[in-house]
C-alpha cells in the first residue's frame, strides 16, 4: 500500500483538504437533511459531518487500514437521527462519490478500492446498529403497548369496582337485565324493597316483576331504548312485592352499549315510591306548617285565604281575624323562651276549641300572631262576639310550670271583603287594623274599613318621612296663646309641633299622632320641650312675656319610663322653673302604671299638670282626686258638641279645686257658650292659631 | 385524575392505524406497528412525497418553538403530540432553556404510554391521553395544571392535527375555547392540510387515508385556517405554505413544490 499523505507528486496544501473535505461534509449534510428527519439545524450538522467526515478520512490515511473502526463510525450515524434506508443510501451515494475527488485521495485510482471497501464496512454498521435502533423502538412499543393495555385494564378494573361500590352501596334497587329482558344482577337494596333476595331475581324476567297492567309500559320503554328513540327512561311503576303487596316505584332506565355501539344490557334503577312519596309528604306537610303548635303557617293560609275567598257564600262571605297576643314580650322577657312556647300552644288550642262550632281555619303567622279564617254562616256570631269569647276564655289563668297565665289578644280584622281580592291584600288590611287595635287599650279589634286603609297608607308614607322632615327643619315649634274666658286676658302659652309641607301644613295633633306611630315622638317631644322651654326663659328673662308654658304629652311620651329624667333635663337646661311649666297626659293612657307614676312625680316637681281628652270616660273624674292635677282639658269634639251634661261635669271638677280649659274654640258663639257653663280657660283659632315665637309675640 | 378521561378506558386497538404511528413512520421511526406501515406505503403510493412532507412539518415544528422561544415562552402545550421521538418539542426546548416546561397530549393510548415511558425521567414535561374535542379534560388536567401557568404566555402547538377534527365537532368553536384561557403574549402554531391547490397527491393520500377507516383527514381552506386563529395577530409572513414559513435552510423545505405547499403554517400571538 502507498503512503497517499507524503505524496510529493500531488500539488496539494493541507488547506486545500480542509476546505475540500468541508465542502464535501456540507453537500453530505444537505443531501442527509433533505431525505431524513434530523433534529439539527443544518449549519450545526454541517459541523457535525464535518468532523465525522475528519474522522473517516484519518481511517482511510491509517495504516494498517482497519475495516472496524468504520464500521463503528457506521453505527454511529444512527445517533444522527433516524436515517434509515433513505440516510444510508445518500450517505454512500455522497461519501462514495465525493471521497474520490477529494485531493487527499489522488490520484483515485489508488484509493478506489480501499474507499469502496470503506463503504461497505460504513453500511454493515450502519445496518446492523440500525437495525438494533429499530428493535429498540419497536421494544419500547412493545412496552408502551402493554402498558397501555394494562393501564387500560387497571382503569377498568378501577371503575368496575367503583361501580360495584356505588350499586352495592346504594339505597335504590339497581337491575342489571339483559337484552331479552331477564334479571342478570340485583343489588341488595332491590331485595330490600321488594322484599326478594337479590339471587332469587337471577334469570327472571323483569317484566314478571310488575304489578299487572304495568308490563307493557315497562316493555315498550325498553324497546324505545334498544331503537335510539330515548336514551333514559323515567317511569313511575308498580311492582310486586314478595308478600302481593303493589310497591309504587320509580324506575329508570338506560341501555348500555358495548364496543361498536353494539346494545349490552339495560342498567335499571329503582327508587322506593312509597317511602318517598311518605316523606314528600312529610316535607311538604312541614313546609306548611307550623312545627311548635301545628297549626298550618302563613303560606298555607295565604293558599287556603284565596280558595276559601273566591268559593264563598255571597250573603255571608268570609271573616279573617289576625290576632296578636298582648304584652307577650313582656312575658316572653318574664318567663323565657319555653313558657312563653307553652302559652303559644296553649293559644293555639283554645283558638281551636272556641271555633269549633265554625267553618274556620286557624293558623300561625309567627311570634304571637295567629289568622283566623271563618267561612261565615247564618248562625256565626258577629265579630264582636267571638273576639269577647277568645279573651273571656283567655284571660282566665292557664297555669304553665305554675305560673298561672292570663292573656288578652288584639285583633285586625277584615269582615266580608270582595270575592276577588287578592289574599295579600286581604291580609295586609288585616294588619293595618291591627296595628289600629293595638294602638288603643289591650284586647281591642278594629275592623278594617276600605277608606281606612288609603288614608292608613297615606300616613305610613308620611311617618316614614317625618325624621327627614324634622332634620331638615321642616318641623318647627310654634306657639297659641291659652286664654281666660272670663276676661279674654292671656293666661299661658301652648308650644306646639308645625310641619311645613309642599302642598300643606300639619298640626300638631297631626304631627304628634304620626311620631307616635313612629316612636319619633319621644325625641321630637322632647326637642319640642326644649325649644319651647328655651323660648319660655327668653320671653321670661327679657320681660316680655312671663305666662306658663303649656305642653301635650301623648300616651307613649306619658308612659315613658324616662320622661321625668327627659323634663328634669328640659328644666336645668333651660332654666326655665318647675312651676312654670305645664304637661298634660291623655286620659286614656293613666291606666297605664308608669303614666300616672310620672304625673305624681312631676307634680311633686311642682311642674303642673293636666290631663288631656277629659270627660270621654267614666273614670276620668275619679282621677282627678287620685292624681294631683292643675286642670284639665276638653277635647274639641265635645267642645263643638256644646252638651248641657258637660256643664253638670264643669261644676264636678270645679268642686275638686281643678281647672276647665277648652280645646279649639272655633268661633265666638263656642266661647260664649263655655264662658257661661263656667269653663275657665280655652285655647283655639278663635283665640289665635300656633304662630312661631317672634309673631305670637308681636300678636300680644 | 382528569376529568371524563379514566373512567371509561379507551381501547387499545393495534388492528387500525394511528395518525401518530403513521406519523412516527412516515419520519423513519420504528415506533409503530405493521399496520401502520403498510397504510404508509399506501400513502406514500398515492403521494411519493409523503416522507418528505412529515419532515417538512417536523422542521417546522423545531422553528416555531425556536421563534417562541425567542419571544420569551418558556412552556408548551402540544395538542396532537403524537410519538414524541426525534426533534420533538420538550428536545428543542430544553435544548435552548432546560428550564422549559412542556406538556403533550394525543388521544392514542400508546403514544401516551410511550410518551410516560420516555419522559419518566423529564420533571418538567408530561403527557396527557385526552381528545383534542375535550378542552376542559387538558385544560384541566392534572399534568397541565402541574406544569403550566395560565397566567403566563404559553406556546399551543397543533400541527398536523385540527384537520383530524371533523367540520360537525366545531374545531373553530374548540379553538376559541383553547385560546381564550391563554394569557396575552401567548402563541398559538398551526399546520393543516390544505384543499386550496389541486393537488392530486395530497388529495389521493387524503383520500386513501381516509378509506382505511380510521382517524379521518378534512383538508381545508386558506379562509378557514385563518380563522382558526382567532382574535391571535399572525406574526410575519403569516399564513402559509408550512415549508415557506420563516425558512432557514433545506431541510425545512421539500424537494417537490407542490409539497411544500401542501399544508399551510403559521404562528399567532394573543394581543
Amino acid at each position: 500500500m502507498p503512503t497517499p499523505n507524503r505524496r510529493t507528486d500531488v500539488p496539494s496544501s493541507p488547506d486545500d483538504h480542509v476546505r475540500a473535505r468541508q465542502t464535501l461534509a456540507r453537500k453530505w449534510a444537505y443531501r442527509l437533511i433533505k431525505a431524513v428527519a434530523i433534529p439539527m439545524g443544518s449549519e450545526d450538522l454541517d459541523v457535525e459531518l464535518g468532523a465525522r467526515l475528519a474522522a473517516l478520512c484519518s481511517l482511510l490515511h491509517e495504516e494498517p487500514f482497519h475495516l472496524a473502526p468504520i464500521e463503528r463510525a457506521g453505527a454511529e450515524l444512527v445517533t444522527l437521527g433516524h436515517l434509515g434506508r433513505p440516510g444510508l443510501s445518500c450517505t454512500t451515494e455522497v461519501l462514495g462519490r465525493g471521497l474520490l475527488t477529494l485531493p487527499e485521495f489522488q490520484p483515485a485510482e489508488r484509493y478506489a478500492e480501499r474507499i469502496a471497501v470503506a463503504m461497505g464496512a460504513l453500511g454493515c454498521g450502519f445496518t446492523g446498529a440500525n437495525t438494533e435502533f429499530v428493535l429498540a423502538q419497536q421494544e419500547s412499543m412493545q412496552r408502551s403497548l402493554l402498558k397501555a393495555v394494562r393501564d387500560a385494564n387497571w382503569n377498568l378494573k378501577e371503575s368496575e369496582a367503583r361501580f360495584n361500590e356505588v350499586v352495592t352501596s346504594s339505597t335504590n334497587g339497581v337491575l342489571i337485565v339483559d337484552l331479552d329482558g331477564r334479571l342478570l344482577k340485583a343489588n341488595a337494596a332491590i331485595g330490600d324493597i321488594l322484599g326478594h333476595a337479590p339471587e332469587d331475581l337471577v334469570g327472571i324476567p323483569l317484566v314478571e316483576l310488575t304489578a299487572p297492567g304495568y308490563g307493557e309500559m315497562l316493555r315498550a320503554a325498553m324497546a324505545d331504548l334498544v331503537s335510539g328513540v330515548a336514551e333514559r327512561i323515567r317511569q313511575s311503576q308498580r311492582m310486586l312485592r314478595k308478600d302481593g303487596e303493589v310497591a309504587r316505584l320509580t324506575l329508570t332506565a338506560s341501555l348500555l352499549r358495548g364496543a361498536d355501539d353494539v346494545p349490552s344490557y339495560f342498567v335499571v334503577v329503582v327508587e322506593d315510591g312509597t317511602e318517598l312519596a311518605l316523606l314528600q309528604g312529610e316535607l311538604k306537610r312541614q313546609s306548611l306548617h307550623d312545627v311548635l303548635t301545628g297549626l298550618p303557617n302563613r303560606q298555607f293560609f295565604t293558599t287556603q285565604l284565596e280558595i276559601a275567598l273566591r268559593k264563598s257564600d255571597p250573603e255571608h262571605g268570609v271573616t279573617i281575624f289576625h290576632l296578636d297576643i298582648d304584652a307577650f314580650g313582656m312575658l316572653y322577657d318574664t318567663f323565657g323562651a319555653r313558657i312563653a312556647e307553652r302559652l303559644l300552644q296553649h293559644v293555639a288550642q283554645r283558638l281551636k276549641v272556641l271555633l269549633v262550632g265554625e267553618q274556620a281555619m286557624i293558623a300561625r303567622f309567627g311570634g304571637d300572631e295567629f289568622g283566623v279564617l271563618v267561612e261565615n254562616a247564618q248562625s256565626t256570631p258577629d265579630i264582636g262576639s267571638i273576639m269577647k269569647s277568645i279573651n273571656d276564655d283567655l284571660l282566665e289563668p292557664t297555669y304553665v310550670d305554675g305560673h298561672g297565665l292570663a292573656v288578652s289578644v288584639s285583633a285586625g280584622v277584615v269582615h266580608r271583603p270582595s270575592r276577588d281580592t287578592e289574599p295579600i291584600d286581604v291580609l295586609r288590611a288585616a294588619e293595618r287594623a291591627l296595628r289600629k287595635a293595638k294602638s288603643g287599650r289591650r284586647g281591642q279589634w278594629e275592623v278594617f274599613h276600605a277608606g281606612q286603609d288609603a288614608e292608613g297608607r297615606r300616613d305610613d308614607a308620611l311617618a316614614v318621612a317625618m325624621p327627614a322632615a324634622w332634620e331638615n327643619g321642616e318641623i318647627t315649634v310654634r306657639y297659641r296663646p291659652v286664654v281666660q274666658l272670663a276676661d279674654g286676658a292671656i293666661n299661658g302659652v301652648e308650644a306646639v309641633l308645625h310641619w311645613d309641607r309642599e302642598r300643606e301644613a300639619l298640626d300638631h295633633d297631626r304631627c304628634a299622632g304620626l311620631a307616635e306611630a313612629t316612636g319619633l315622638i319621644l325625641p321630637l317631644g322632647e326637642w319640642l320641650l326644649r325649644i319651647a322651654g328655651g323660648q319660655a326663659r327668653w320671653w321670661r328673662q327679657r320681660a316680655q312675656f312671663d305666662r306658663p308654658l303649656s305642653v301635650r304629652l301623648t300616651a307613649h311620651q306619658a308612659a315613658d319610663a324616662d320622661l321625668v329624667s327627659r323634663v328634669v333635663g328640659v328644666l336645668d337646661h333651660t332654666g326655665l322653673a318647675a312651676g312654670q311649666l305645664m304637661v298634660s297626659m291623655p286620659c286614656d293612657v293613666l291606666p297605664m302604671a308608669d303614666a300616672a307614676d310620672n304625673l305624681a312625680v312631676l307634680a311633686r316637681m311642682e311642674v303642673r299638670t293636666a290631663l288631656d281628652d277629659f270627660g270621654l270616660g267614666p273614670r276620668d273624674l275619679a282621677w282627678l282626686s287620685e292624681l294631683p292635677v292643675t286642670s284639665v282639658l276638653v277635647p274639641k269634639d265635645l267642645v263643638r258638641r256644646q252638651d248641657p251634661c258637660s256643664a253638670v261635669l264643669i261644676q264636678a271638677v270645679h268642686a275638686l279645686g281643678v281647672h276647665v280649659c277648652v280645646d279649639g274654640v272655633e268661633n265666638a258663639e263656642q266661647a260664649t257658650w263655655w264662658t257661661e257653663v263656667g269653663a275657665d280657660l280655652a285655647i283655639g283659632a278663635h283665640f289665635g292659631s300656633p304662630l312661631d315665637a317672634g309673631e305670637f309675640l308681636k300678636k300680644l | 385524575m382528569s376529568v371524563g378521561q379514566n373512567w371509561i378506558p379507551q381501547s387499545v386497538d393495534v388492528s387500525v392505524p394511528s395518525a401518530a404511528r403513521l406519523y412516527d413512520y412516515l419520519l423513519g421511526g420504528a415506533h409503530n406497528f405493521a399496520v401502520d406501515r403498510e397504510m404508509g406505503d399506501k400513502v406514500e403510493l398515492a403521494w411519493p412525497h409523503v416522507r418528505s412532507g412529515a419532515r417538512v412539518n417536523r422542521a417546522f415544528l423545531g422553528r416555531a418553538v425556536r421563534f417562541m422561544i425567542g419571544q420569551g415562552v418558556r412552556q408548551f402545550l402540544d395538542i396532537g403530540s403524537g410519538i414524541p421521538t426525534v426533534a420533538n418539542v420538550h428536545e428543542v426546548a430544553q435544548a435552548a432553556d432546560p428550564e422549559c416546561r412542556v406538556v403533550y397530549v394525543d388521544r392514542d393510548p400508546v403514544a401516551v404510554a410511550h410518551s410516560e415511558l420516555l419522559l419518566a425521567d423529564n420533571d418538567r414535561a408530561g403527557v396527557v391521553q385526552a381528545d383534542m374535542r375535550d378542552p376542559d379534560s387538558i385544560l384541566n388536567s392534572d399534568e397541565a395544571r402541574r406544569l403550566l401557568d395560565f397566567d403566563e404566555p404559553i406556546g399551543l402547538l397543533m400541527l398536523l392535527m385540527v384537520h383530524w377534527v371533523p367540520t360537525e365537532a366545531d374545531p373553530w368553536g374548540l379553538l376559541k375555547q383553547y385560546r381564550e384561557v391563554l394569557a396575552s403574549g401567548s402563541y398559538f402554531a398551526i399546520t393543516h392540510f390544505t384543499s386550496d391547490r389541486e393537488h392530486e397527491d395530497s388529495s389521493n393520500a387524503a383520500a386513501r387515508i381516509n378509506r382505511a377507516g380510521g382517524d379521518q383527514v378534512v383538508p381545508r381552506t386558506w379562509e378557514e385556517i385563518a380563522a382558526m386563529f382567532g382574535d391571535f395577530e399572525l406574526v410575519e409572513p403569516g399564513l402559509v405554505g408550512f415549508a415557506e414559513w420563516r425558512t432557514s435552510g433545506p431541510g425545512d423545505m421539500s424537494d417537490d413544490p407542490a409539497t411544500n405547499k401542501i399544508a399551510y403554517g403559521g404562528v399567532g400571538r394573543k394581543p
